[in-house]
């Protein structure tokens, strides 16, 4: 492998959508085997930061990027980069559950078969490994020809997490993975984020500090477009170093 | 069922009683008797047509029952419809088979591959038109661009044909509206696993869209199945199938026609045929469009 630091390395990203700047100057890194937060009040532009990762904005027809993000060394937006290459390996899980219409096994296999996986026996072994991450297994292993949309939103949820593992990306983003369940499925979330860093750099949207604070290692806070402060978590939230940053944790804007 | 009829008698009692409750009353039953009124061409239509095709197509005579739609028409009661059946089977599976792939590939090409703008706005406001242009015009157009202006004559092809640019607008956007429902995270989710979009299309969206689809390709069927107007000028009639592509061996009779024909036939027995057929022909509509319904259905309980 070539010589880089980090998996992701983001140097004096801007965005637009049309007119409008998004993201403002942005550098900063992702360790690996960790997991970055990326904090900061609604509309800041953390999906954004997040899309631009994995080039899913490309999708928006204005959408106008400068500066680099560099993966493993290579600028991914560089010409000849290829898209498909990119994103089988950095997965993305969704702000809202977003399972396809298929059965579970299907949603699994998906994946796996886009990237030329045939063999029977290996893609049952991709479902299983893949569901046992997502600390799904137990509950769907005798359903798995059951359509998926039947499953409750915080299993939703994690099917949609085994199906980003199962094809085994080193890089994972999360955009809000548990804004939209009930607490006790966003608890079992969290803990399966904290369990998956072991093996995955894992990069969190967040607007809730607590649950940044919990899981996180990293923290990036972002307001109105700018990166404020990219620290330790534990430092950002205990010593603010800017008063943004601070109004922000204390809940005065947000 | 006493304790009905003591409800009753109670209702009635409340009813009399004061003036609200007699308006209000009064209101309900002028409601019930306009759904009557608006429900019963329905079934005056089905009694009727029963009435006389019921034994055609149910009956055990010359020319009846299974025998109506096996045996090709005959000399006086022999002989059912199978003409018009086998060439309505034909023509609306040749038009479909033309029409269906030609406005679903369309509708994805539309939807899924170019931003809103002109060329979208045409394509859409030009289907919203044809698809509320009467019958006979696509009738009249069908002569004179492929009978006529084409050289194709009439029969089977120009008549399918003619059946398959009615069908177009229709699929097309009922296609095109079952794909817009498909959620945007549901493309974003495939593509994010490193699809293309031709793949995320074919595997994720058209399937997500799939039973919407095919309610709304069922409700062409079932409404191309009974036009007439578009088949009279373009694809002849025939005692017989058609045996060849081009020429008057390509003629071909279908059951909206048969009726039109056999239902302003002086001979009552030939009257009787018409019914019969148009019996079969609504049973026909019917059973496609309670399928379409159903699918329909089982979407809405199935997609988020
Ligand atoms: N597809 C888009 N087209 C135009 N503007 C967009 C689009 N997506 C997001 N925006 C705008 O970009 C800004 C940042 O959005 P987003 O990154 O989603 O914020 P966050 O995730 O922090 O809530 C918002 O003002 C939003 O309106
Ligand atoms: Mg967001």
């Amino acid at each position: 492998m070539s010589n880089f630091k980090h998996h992701i390395e983001v140097h004096n990203l801007s965005t637009w959508f049309g007119k409008k700047a998004i993201l403002k100057d942005i550098s900063c890194y992702f360790e690996d085997n960790t997991v970055t937060a990326i904090m900061g009040p609604s509309g800041c532009g953390k999906s954004t930061l997040l899309r631009t990762l994995n080039r899913l904005n490309d999708l928006v027809p204005n959408f106008r990027r400068e500066g680099e993000v560099v993966f493993r060394g290579e600028n991914i937006y560089d010409m000849g980069y290829s898209v498909y290459d990119l994103r089988k390996h950095i997965g993305m899980v969704f702000q809202r559950p977003n399972p396809f219409p298929m059965s579970i096994r299907e949603n699994i296999t998906y994946g796996p078969k886009l990237h030329g996986v045939k063999d029977e026996d290996e893609l049952e072994k991709i479902v299983e490994t893949s569901l046992k991450k997502a600390a799904l297994w137990d509950e769907v292993q005798d359903d798995l020809d059951k359509p998926a949309p039947n499953l409750s939103g915080g299993q939703q949820q994690r099917l949609c997490i085994a199906r980003a593992l199962s094809i085994n990306p080193p890089v994972l983003l999360a955009d809000e993975p548990v804004s939209a369940l009930d607490p006790i499925s966003a608890a079992k979330i969290e803990e399966l984020i904290v369990e998956l860093k072991k093996d995955y750099t894992i990069i969190l949207v967040t607007h809730n500090v607590q649950q940044a604070f919990r899981v996180s290692d990293q923290a990036a806070f972002l307001y109105l477009g700018e990166l404020v402060e990219f620290e330790k978590t534990k430092r950002i939230i205990e010593a603010p170093a800017d008063e943004r940053t601070e109004a922000f944790i204390t809940g005065r804007i947000g | 069922m006493s304790s009905r009829v003591g409800a009753l008698f109670v209702y009635f009692r409340t009813v009399t009683q004061s003036r609200r409750h007699f308006f209000d009353f009064l209101f309900k039953f002028l409601l019930a008797i306009v759904i009557l009124i608006v429900i019963s061409p329905f079934f005056l239509v089905l009694i009727q047509v029963a009435s006389i095709g019921f034994q055609q197509v149910f009956g055990s005579g010359p020319g009846q029952g299974l025998e109506f739609f096996t045996t090709f028409p005959g000399v006086g009661l022999a002989g059912g419809v199978r003409n018009a059946f086998v060439g309505t089977v034909e023509l609306v599976v040749l038009a479909g088979g033309v029409g269906i792939p030609l406005s679903v590939f369309g509708a994805v090409y539309i939807t899924e591959y170019t931003q809103a703008g002109w060329t979208r706005a045409i394509v859409e406001f030009t289907s919203d038109v044809l698809a509320g242009i009467p019958s006979i015009v696509f009738g009249a157009f069908g002569f004179a661009f492929l009978v006529d202006f084409l050289h194709l004559g009439m029969g089977i092809i120009a008549g399918s044909l003619t059946l398959a640019f009615m069908m177009i607008p229709t699929v097309l956007r009922t296609t095109q509206e079952a794909l817009r429902a498909v959620p945007m995270s549901l493309r974003e989710a495939s593509l994010a696993l490193g699809a293309t979009k031709w793949s995320t299309t074919w595997n994720v969206t058209l399937r997500a869209a799939f039973p919407g689809l095919i309610t709304g390709v069922l409700l062409a069927i079932g409404r191309v199945m009974g036009e007439t107007a578009p088949l009279i000028f373009t694809a002849g009639n025939n005692l017989s199938v058609p045996t060849s592509l081009t020429g008057s061996g390509s003629w071909v009779a279908s059951m909206p026609y048969t009726i039109w024909a056999y239902i302003s036939d002086p001979r009552e027995y030939l009257q009787a045929k018409a019914h019969g057929t148009a019996l079969a022909l609504m049973i026909m509509v019917l059973t496609i469009d309670v399928v379409a319904n159903l699918v329909s259905r089982k979407v809405t309980r199935r997609l988020v």
